[in-house]
């Protein structure tokens, strides 16, 4: 059972294929179908296209990526914040690793919707806190991994070359925590799509969740499936043109 | 790693961690914790005065809820709904989870496949349009909880598994294949030990999400549940019954993960760490 490898032809070759037969299937499963129990895969491209010419449904798209994009940096700055508590103060991890940390990470995310929505109505305000609530706990856990890493040597290293705060972290610091910083903010950007969408359920009139939740109360099956494509077209292009490249750019500094 | 009993493990980490010893400091780290929470519930009272109760019941009206939800045979049998719900799609998202994963390892013409398009894409497929397409496809019941929550962890177990395929010990292999030809035994025997803690990770981080979608699924697409109890709640601006589920909830996983995840956690790390 030692490890096997396909030439790298033979694996495309399947993969192509199992896609192709994929679709294939689910065209052939959609065939006689009624549009709102199953809608064939052209239906769906179709209704996935209207997200590139429409505005109105552009718009959607638009502003629930700026939400997750606004939450992602808000949830990121607080767990930065905590987590250089933690390091400043070291008296302090317990409180945050085992309360505030077990807090947040075993807190129900509809939770979070239901009691956003009762405290701060339907509002962008709602959404953020809502998904910022969610994500926290994601980001907590890189940032204080990442901070627990920095080899004491090297801080003394540091230490003992320069006096200056800032530049130390600039050079030191940062460099060695981006690694993990940065596939927090990978991992919590991906999960803000996934799971914080409920938030735009509960608390919000615009956005992809929103859309959603409209298309699937009228049994717009078609929308439905178009949504989730497009929520992990955006996804994919996102990490593909942002997130990787940074994470890469970081781990090359090692 | 000698006296692992020492050690503590942080919450939700999955990477076997160097256990830390407990100090003098440790000892006035935990007051300071049990100062926070104090501190944190007298607030949450005081703050529970001033606002109206629909928006937030003080901690002795959540309590006595609590105590309600306990006695009650009705709300206790909802909880258990909700773990039929968890613990039959944390064993099928286990089952599907570990055929891709072990078919990307050993059957390798289909590892591209695998890991560049099904993983990924089940990966980032929203738990929400799981739920819905459920909903459109069988309605209200048991299999649309079930089925929204096995698709959002399917991805999860899969990655797991796969990671710990990945890391198996290539020299361990080859003893193995020295002292067995029979590739079963050699599967049983090597194999599967040195994927337990992969195992473990991945039913730890399953129980802990799974616990948070079911709601979400049983709020939209359940007729019973705790999260069917929370949206009647939600729909009578109950608000008391909304924390008290939640502080259910809250204080569920959190002995779960005492008492069940962290001790087996230790001995998985002790019996698995290779220092």
């Amino acid at each position: 059972m030692h490890s096997k490898t396909a030439s790298l032809g033979a694996q495309r070759a399947v993969t192509v294929l199992g896609v192709v037969l994929l679709i294939a299937g689910w065209a052939w499963a959609a065939r006689g179908q009624p549009e709102y129990v199953l809608p064939g895969p052209v239906a769906v491209l179709q209704a996935v296209a209207r997200f590139f010419y429409e505005p109105q449904l552009m718009a959607q798209a638009g502003i629930s990526l700026f939400r997750v994009v606004l939450s992602v940096v808000a949830a990121m700055i607080l767990a930065l914040t905590l987590a250089g508590l933690v390091r400043r103060f070291s008296i302090l991890d317990e409180t945050i690793e085992r309360r505030i940390l077990t807090f947040f990470n075993a807190f129900p995310s509809v939770g979070w919707a239901i009691l956003g929505v009762i405290w701060f109505q339907i509002s962008n305000t709602t959404v953020i806190f809502v998904q910022v609530a969610i994500i926290l706990p994601f980001c907590l856990i890189n940032a204080l991994a990442g901070f627990r890493q920095i080899d004491p040597d090297m801080d003394e290293l540091g230490h003992s070359l320069t006096r200056n705060v800032w530049r130390r972290f600039r050079l030191l610091s940062l460099p060695l925590v981006a690694p993990f910083l940065l596939s927090g903010l990978r991992v919590a950007y991906g999960i803000c799509w996934k799971i914080a969408l409920v938030a735009e359920l509960f608390g919000a009139s615009s956005g992809l969740g929103f859309q959603l939740s409209r298309a699937q109360s009228v049994s717009d099956a078609t929308m439905v499936f178009a949504c989730c494509i497009v929520i992990v077209l955006i996804f994919l292009v996102t990490d593909l043109l942002f997130l990787k490249p940074l994470v890469q750019r970081f781990s090359a500094n090692q | 790693m000698a006296k692992s009993g020492a050690g503590r493990l942080s919450g939700a980490r999955t990477t076997p961690s160097v256990p830390r010893l407990i100090g003098a400091r440790h000892f006035s780290g935990t007051r300071i914790a049990h100062l926070f929470t104090l501190l944190a519930l007298l607030v949450w009272w005081l703050y529970s005065q001033v606002v109206p109760v629909y928006q937030m019941p003080g901690p002795g009206a959540v309590f006595l809820r609590m105590i309600d939800f306990v006695t009650s045979t009705y709300l206790l049998s909802q909880l258990w709904v909700s773990i039929y719900h968890i613990t039959v799609a944390i064993g099928l998202a286990f089952v599907i989870g570990c055929v891709l994963a072990f078919m990307a390892r050993f059957v390798p013409v289909t590892r591209m496949l695998i890991d560049t398009v099904l993983t990924p894409f089940l990966n980032a497929f929203a738990g929400i349009g799981w739920l819905f397409l459920a909903l459109l496809w069988f309605g209200l019941n048991h299999t649309t909880v079930i089925f929204a929550v096995t698709m959002i962890l399917i991805p999860l177990v899969a990655i797991n598994v796969r990671a710990g395929l990945q890391e198996l010990d290539e020299d361990m292999m080859e003893m193995g294949l020295s002292f067995a030809r029979s590739g079963g035994r050699r599967f049983t025997k090597i194999v599967l030990p040195l994927l337990l803690p992969y195992f473990f990770a991945a039913l730890r981080i399953s129980f802990g999400v799974s616990w948070k979608v079911v709601l979400t699924a049983e709020l939209f697409g359940g007729n019973a549940g705790l999260g069917y109890l929370l949206n009647v709640a939600r729909q009578e601006f109950d608000t008391e019954t909304i924390f008290a589920i939640i502080a259910f909830i809250l204080v569920f996983v959190v002995i779960c993960e005492q008492l069940l995840f962290r001790p087996v956690q230790r001995r998985v790390d002790r019996r698995f760490s290779r220092a």
